[in-house]
């Protein structure tokens, strides 16, 4: 079984870390619609409406899944194979990140590239 | 001038508390479609979020209708289609009942004259086979892969421009429950909630039927069958069959919409035209007016159908007033 973190580090992006985490779970578990949603928007309207719906659905698969001794949660999303979940990403990145995206929608294009890199740190 | 083989309908559609296309389930909550949607607000253009139905999911229930009218008509249908299955023959195995089980197959060494040879085969013993592919079109993806385009073209349900911001998606609370006594099992709750998002706005989508090319084949425009008539009867009755009974979407169980058609209009041409979208205002003027221009300059025939006008008081007086015209024309 293979139990791997979401990676730490966001070069350029840091502010936005935490949401890049939540999409970069979603790429790994081949969920790749919000990252094209994101990654694709060409108005910032689109951008809300889809990082709604990934921590939405991000907001079920955490509260769902079981947490270890440790504390940590993973997600089981293929027979022998769970990643461990990143934390829900606070209420003040997601507003930076709004507050960002509406002066630039590159920032989102840039934010889903992050999530689909490998990670500058990984654990296993 | 010609016959008339080219239908076109723009259709206006009240949908209350419907899922007529719910596209994800995240935990306990199905989501309903939506998509992007430009207004114009206060002189600025605008995206908001609305609820939409997919024209895939329309085309499925006009699929549905299709097989039933078909095999009403004592016509052709394949195994899968009959149950609603659109699987196609997407392969060598869902194309075997149309050939007793060989498929015809390039050999080795083909040349192009094979080629054409092969494809035809395949795509005529289909078409014989299945008035749903047909007119519904398919994709064999085997060897060689043949293409088989639909005869009909049908766009998203969107919310009417004007009202569009009035569109609503709203999740409604539902309970499923557990067993209370006997075996019920330890630490389960008696009631498993549930959200469903539904929709509610005036909707309006285009549908488009091209009775030219049914029957007849893609790569040699040539007429595959002897009961062409009959099938774009079939085709046309399907139509008139979804539309009269709003015979599409999802969650029909307990989501059936209220509402119904509020406004809609068809044409007959000899070549392609398409209503203008009902999702504009004015769109059965826009249209008359479009349809005018057309027969004037090809000068080619045409005919407008409007509810509401000249004694078509319901969406069934439009459409029997098409199959009549379609009749009278040779058409079907």
């Amino acid at each position: 079984m293979v139990a791997k973190t979401m990676g730490t580090e966001v070069s350029g992006l840091e502010e936005f870390e935490s949401i890049v985490r939540v999409l970069r779970f979603f790429a790994a578990t081949r969920n790749y619609s919000f990252l094209d949603r994101i990654g694709n928007a060409l108005n910032p309207e689109t951008v809300e409406v889809a990082l709604r719906d990934a921590l939405r659905t991000f907001s079920s698969i955490y509260d769902a899944s079981p947490a270890d001794e440790k504390g940590l949660k993973y997600y089981e999303y293929e027979e022998g194979r769970r990643i461990r979940l990143p934390a829900k990403p606070s209420e003040g990145e997601v507003a930076a990140f709004l507050r960002a995206v509406w002066q630039d929608v590159g920032v989102a294009r840039r934010v889903a590239i992050m999530a689909m890199s490998v990670p500058a740190r990984e654990e296993r | 001038m010609g016959v008339v083989t080219f239908l076109s309908v723009g259709v206006r559609f009240e949908a209350n508390v419907e899922a007529l296309n719910m596209v994800e389930v995240s935990g306990n909550y199905a989501r309903h479609r939506r998509v992007p949607y430009v207004i114009t607000e206060g002189g600025r253009l605008k995206v908001v979020y609305v609820p939409a139905v997919s024209g895939e999911s329309i085309a499925h229930g006009y699929q549905v209708a299709l097989a039933e009218e078909a095999k009403a008509l004592g016509l052709p249908v394949c195994s899968y289609c009959s149950i609603g299955e659109f699987l196609k023959s997407m392969d060598e195995e869902h194309a075997a009942e149309k050939f007793d089980g060989k498929v015809p197959k390039l050999s080795g060494r083909s040349k192009k004259e094979e080629l054409v040879s092969v494809v035809g085969e395949i795509e005529s013993g289909i078409v014989r086979k299945c008035v749903v592919e047909d007119v519904g079109g398919f994709l064999y993806a085997g060897n060689p892969p043949v293409k088989r385009t639909s005869r009909f073209m049908v766009s998203y349900a969107l919310p009417i421009k004007s009202v569009a911001t009035y569109a609503t998606l709203e999740p409604q609370l539902h309970a499923r429950h557990a067993r209370t006594a006997g075996e019920r099992r330890e630490g389960a709750a008696e009631q498993m909630i549930y959200y469903v998002e539904t929709g509610t706005a005036v909707y309006g989508f285009t549908f488009n039927l091209d009775f030219a090319g049914v029957g007849v084949s893609s790569y040699s425009g040539r007429a595959l069958v002897d009961d062409v008539k009959k099938r774009r009867l079939a085709a046309a009755r399907a139509l008139y069959r979804v539309l009269s009974s709003q015979g599409f979407g999802a969650k029909l169980s307990r989501f059936l919409p209220g509402g119904g058609a509020v406004a809609m209009v068809a044409t007959l041409t000899e070549r392609p035209f398409t209503v203008t979208s009902p999702i504009y205002d004015g769109f059965a003027e826009s249209t008359r007016e479009r349809l005018e221009r057309v027969k004037a300059t090809f000068g080619e025939k045409g005919y407008y159908f409007e509810m509401g006008k000249d004694g078509l008081k319901t969406p069934e007086d439009v459409l029997s007033a098409v199959i009549e015209t379609l009749k009278k024309e040779g058409t079907i």
